[in-house]
């Protein structure tokens, strides 16, 4: 063994470790241990108890464990590069970084004496604690412990002095009086201290240890190992410590840190604490189609949906403990953002709190007191469910996995199924599954636009096309949109390209009815257009319906329709520029675009109605919230049937405000038909006509290619 | 305990439909069916009393129809009626609102029901005869347009309130077994959701014919009717309406003009 040679002295590597339990009696050292396993027991008696709740909770259908491995591979990603954490909050997300790695270095490096002290070396002799690697663990111990204290003193200047909005407890469904969130607020306090407090003493314990043993070579020679520890030890001595008092401070504050260290762990699954444990519990579970595909019903179950907490499924439940109460959904939350009752995070919390309250003890109450619906202060009010816009803002920037809109559709499916609903969308329900669209008209006049054509359109269902085209509810029925979709039509005749219609084959696709929680007319819907579909003859479908987009491609696979289904702007963004489909008109104006929920979050088709814009020559200004970040125009989720309360605001309206914000902006560009009725009623109702226009981008498109108007085609 | 809920499954049209043959009806193939508005209502009120009363009551729809009208049974029996009774035969194919009642009548004489709880009119025929038509033939007491019904505790009286007229109200007492025909607005009436529906399907329906129900042929169809349809047809349109547009003094001497044409001035 090669000899340590420092600028203090050459050593032998074995003699440079720390005495653990230096100068400790042999009965207080089995104090120490009786402590310390009565924390690991109450760790393990907590976690039972958690555990158990969670059990209490359904299967979790969508799972398979072939998605194990990927799961935790993904989790690791996510916490190794903290990406999901640094999203619209960067600064945040690095300094729980440092937390996260300076707590998990510490823990490892605990564990490690651990393991030499308990394990190798009594059983088998073996001893790594020493030398060099014992001189790099103090450095990295050093250096951890910084991190971590740094990152805890900055979440303590966020809450104190930056006071984000998000953080502070108000809940948009609740009157201020009717619910007490000051236990949350304590908790999180404590949390901090308490490790603020750990971290802290180490660093204390450290130091005493060098002016105490400051005689001994092996100590004070190699200080500068830990240099944080070394200044520290410095000040103190500063101040008058000398090595009795050290040793004296020591002990105490050995004690003090130990027992903090072991409650907290013992605690760790019934506080806040317990995140580090079921956050990343959540992601290696997480369903990346969360919102997208929403989870089947089982049809041999005598009820549907969520009523009780018992019809979760455990992972939900597990959900509801993941949230660390960031409040990055209940930002982004449209509804919430426009006064609604609804808040993605209080959903989440009061459903936490009610898991809670009816799950941890020994037996289950009776199943009347296991209801989630209702107006206690933990169980989530039918105006709060629907006030949801499924929109997946929740979803998609939730750091830690959390299912929102799934278990808001869900209980929605329960409310549905007792007719608790507005009564104009029960209405509108009836009517579909009357006439197959939201409309009320007959099915024979949903392809009723093509009469103004100058043209025939194939029938798909009985003459091959290379392109179906689905055209949906709203561009099919509604008078602006039908003017949009003659438009794509000669578009695609101009093209060339062959193409056909289901005409009143199609039905409502019915993404926004299974949102709505009418799962059965959902699946009737559902299983006529596949087996229309499946019956027709083409190559591939596009629509003109994000709505319809999202459902057939990611829900109809689950009914046995798998379909290769695009959505106009990709189709046409690989064609544009191409022979008839380049741009004759340069258009000059300044234009924003609005992402619909449906194409960007949830297909993450972000880039096509931009490279088309970019192709027009249009000059983009973009919104502040943009991409992954759009801001819902209110119709999802079946909201479109349901009228918004009035004196409030709409979520169109403000978009809209958001948008007038743009300089000199002349059109707002949506690809959207719910989006088009949605904006132009937004405009005139928020004072900005004649500031700017709506416009579908395939308008855009006809007019770069100076394609005549259908009157003068006509003629 | 039981009630009796007369249903009609009925007949919606698009603006575009052509006519039989014969020109006494529809074209089947124009035909949209739903449950007649007004029988929602009296499902629903029937569905309140049920819920409302400790002792047990059985609800049983019934309809005159072929195997479509089974939509609208098992629409009512996933809102939860206990059972439902569809009546048919080829011979009932003319058969008027006078023909149904006899024959809910003597569906009536088989269950015995304490109570006939059925819509004020049809949708698409608005008759409003077949549920006091019923009455008259079991003998029993009725009253027409009733938008409250509270029964007593025994079931032998009921007060209600009839609406009339210029937004008056009657206010009436009862003796039960009556026949009630029910107007809209009475209640809320639930949503059956698609799952319920689904549901019901296994829930089987009774299938009778007039034979099964003791009916004799003078009972039957056009014999049993009081009415036959001759012709149906689209009325020719009397007159368009204008819309005069202008300023008001333009208007006037629009109006003024269209006023002197007419007059022949
Ligand atoms: S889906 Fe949209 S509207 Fe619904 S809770 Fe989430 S963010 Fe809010
Ligand atoms: S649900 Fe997710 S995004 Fe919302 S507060 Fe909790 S952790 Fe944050």
């Amino acid at each position: 063994m090669h000899p340590i040679v420092t600028a203090s002295g050459t050593f032998n590597p074995e003699q440079i470790t720390r005495v653990v339990f230096q100068d400790f009696s042999p009965s207080t050292i089995r104090f120490f241990y009786v402590i310390g396993y009565l924390a690991i027991g109450l760790f393990l008696w907590n976690s039972f108890i958690e555990i158990r709740k969670y059990m209490r909770g359904k299967k979790n259908g969508s799972f398979k464990i072939s998605c194990l491995v990927a799961g935790v591979k993904y989790m690791f990603s996510v916490l190794l590069t903290h990406r999901t954490l640094r999203r619209r909050d960067t600064l945040t997300g690095w300094m729980h970084a440092m937390i996260f790695f300076g707590f998990s270095v510490l823990l490892a490096g605990t564990s490690i004496i651990t393991l030499q002290y308990d394990i190798t070396a009594p059983l088998f002799g073996f001893k790594f604690w020493y030398g060099y690697f014992y001189l790099w663990f103090l450095l990295l111990m050093n250096i951890a412990g910084s991190a971590f204290i740094t990152g805890l003193l900055y979440m303590m200047y966020r809450r104190n002095w930056l006071k984000p909005p998000k953080l502070d407890y108000t809940r948009p469904d609740r009157e201020p009086n009717e619910y007490d969130r000051s236990s949350y607020r304590h908790e999180d306090w404590v949390f901090l201290w308490v490790m603020v407090t750990i971290g802290i003493t180490g660093f204390l314990l450290a130091a005493t240890r060098i002016i105490w043993l400051h005689d001994d070579p092996t100590v004070w020679g190699l200080r500068w190992w830990q240099p944080i520890s070394t200044v520290i030890a410095y000040t103190l001595m500063h101040l008058g410590v000398n090595s009795n008092l050290a040793h004296i401070l020591r002990n105490d504050l050995w004690w003090f840190h130990g027992l903090l260290a072991l409650t907290f762990i013992a605690l760790i699954p019934r506080t806040k604490a317990k995140h580090i444990l079921t956050s990343a519990i959540s992601l290696i579970f997480k369903d990346p189609m969360a919102a997208q595909r929403l989870p089947r019903s089982n049809p041999d179950e005598v009820s549907i949906g969520y009523s009780e907490i018992t019809d979760f499924t455990w992972k939900h439940l597990l959900n509801l403990d993941a949230c660390t109460k960031c409040g990055r959904c209940h930002e982004a939350c449209p509804a919430r953002a426009t006064g609604a009752p609804l808040s993605p995070r209080d959903v989440i919390l009061s459903l936490r709190e009610f898991a809670n309250r009816t799950m941890e003890s020994q037996t289950l109450p009776n199943k009347a007191e296991l209801s989630v619906h209702g107006k206690a202060v933990d169980q989530v009010f039918m105006e709060t469910l629907w006030s949801c816009r499924t929109c997946m803002a929740c979803v998609e920037i939730c750091p830690v996995a959390i299912e929102h809109v799934p278990i808001i559709v869900q209980m929605r499916r329960k409310l549905v199924e007792d007719g608790d609903m507005d009564p104009i969308l029960q209405k509108t329900l009836q009517t579909i599954h009357k006439s197959g669209n939201s409309f009320g008209e007959s099915k024979r006049k949903r392809a009723s636009w093509v009469k103004k054509l100058p043209f025939e359109i194939k029938d798909a269902r009985n003459e091959d096309v290379d392109v179906a085209w689905f055209v949906g509810d709203y561009a099919s029925f509604d008078p602006r949109n039908q003017k949009v979709t003659q438009s794509f039509a000669r578009i695609l005749k101009l093209l060339n390209i062959d193409f056909g219609l289901f005409f009143e084959g199609e039905s409502n696709a019915g993404n926004d009815v299974r949102r709505v929680g009418e799962e059965g007319l959902y699946e009737l819907l559902a299983e006529n257009n596949i087996e229309m579909l499946r019956k027709s003859h083409f190559k591939r479908i596009i629509t003109t319906d994000p709505h319809s987009y999202n459902t057939i491609r990611n829900e109809y696979p689950d009914f046995g329709g798998k379909f290769e289904i695009e959505h106009y702007t990709s189709y046409l963004a690989r064609i544009i520029g191409w022979n008839q489909l380049t741009p004759t008109r340069k258009l000059n104006y300044t234009v924003t675009f609005h992402d619909p929920c449906h194409l960007g979050r949830f297909n993450k088709n972000y880039e096509a109605p931009r490279e088309i814009i970019r192709a027009l020559g249009l000059n983009l200004v973009e919104m502040e919230r943009t991409r992954d970040n759009s801001f819902c125009c209110g119709a999802g989720g079946g909201r479109i049937w349901i009228p918004d309360v009035v004196g409030m605001e709409k979520p169109s309206q403000n978009r809209i405000r958001e948008a007038a914000k743009i300089k000199d902006l002349e059109i707002f560009v949506v690809c959207c038909p719910k989006d088009l009725v949605m904006f132009e009623d937004a405009i005139k109702t928020s004072g900005h006509e004649g500031h700017f226009v709506v416009k579908e981008l395939i308008e855009l498109i006809a007019e770069a290619i100076e394609l005549p108007t259908l009157e003068t085609a006509v003629s | 305990m039981k009630i009796l809920v007369p249903i009609k499954q009925v007949v919606t049209l698009d603006e575009d439909f052509e006519f039989t043959p014969d020109n006494r009806d529809v074209d089947h193939d124009f035909h949209i069916y739903d449950l007649n508005e007004w029988d929602d209502y009296s499902l629903e009120e029937a569905l309140l009393i049920k819920e409302s009363n400790d002792s047990p009551i059985e609800i049983i729809v019934c309809t005159v129809g072929n195997e479509y009208a089974d939509e609208s049974l098992r629409k009512c029996l996933a809102k939860g009626a206990d059972r439902a009774i569809r009546v048919w035969s080829n011979e009932l194919k003319n058969t008027d609102s006078i023909g149904i009642a006899r024959i809910i009548a003597h569906i009536a004489r088989r269950e015995e029901p304490q109570l006939i709880l059925t819509g004020v009119q049809s949708s698409d025929f608005a008759h409003s005869t077949t549920g006091v038509a019923t009455a008259g033939i079991l003998g029993w007491p009725y009253a027409a347009v009733v938008n409250r019904f509270e029964p007593d505790h025994d079931f032998t009286k009921a007060s209600i309130l009839r609406e009339l007229e210029g937004g008056l109200e009657e206010a009436m007492n009862i003796d039960l077994p009556a026949v009630i025909t029910i107007q809209v607005g009475i209640n809320k009436p639930r949503y059956a959701s698609l799952r319920g529906i689904k549901q019901a399907q296994s829930i089987p329906i009774e299938e009778a014919t007039p034979d099964s129900l003791g009916m004799i042929d003078s009972e039957i169809g056009e014999s049993g009717s009081a009415s036959i349809i001759k012709k149906m047809f689209i009325p020719e349109k009397l007159s368009t309406a204008i819309i005069i547009e202008g300023t008001p003094a333009q208007q006037a001497s629009k109006l003024a003009k269209i006023i002197n044409d007419f007059k022949g001035v």
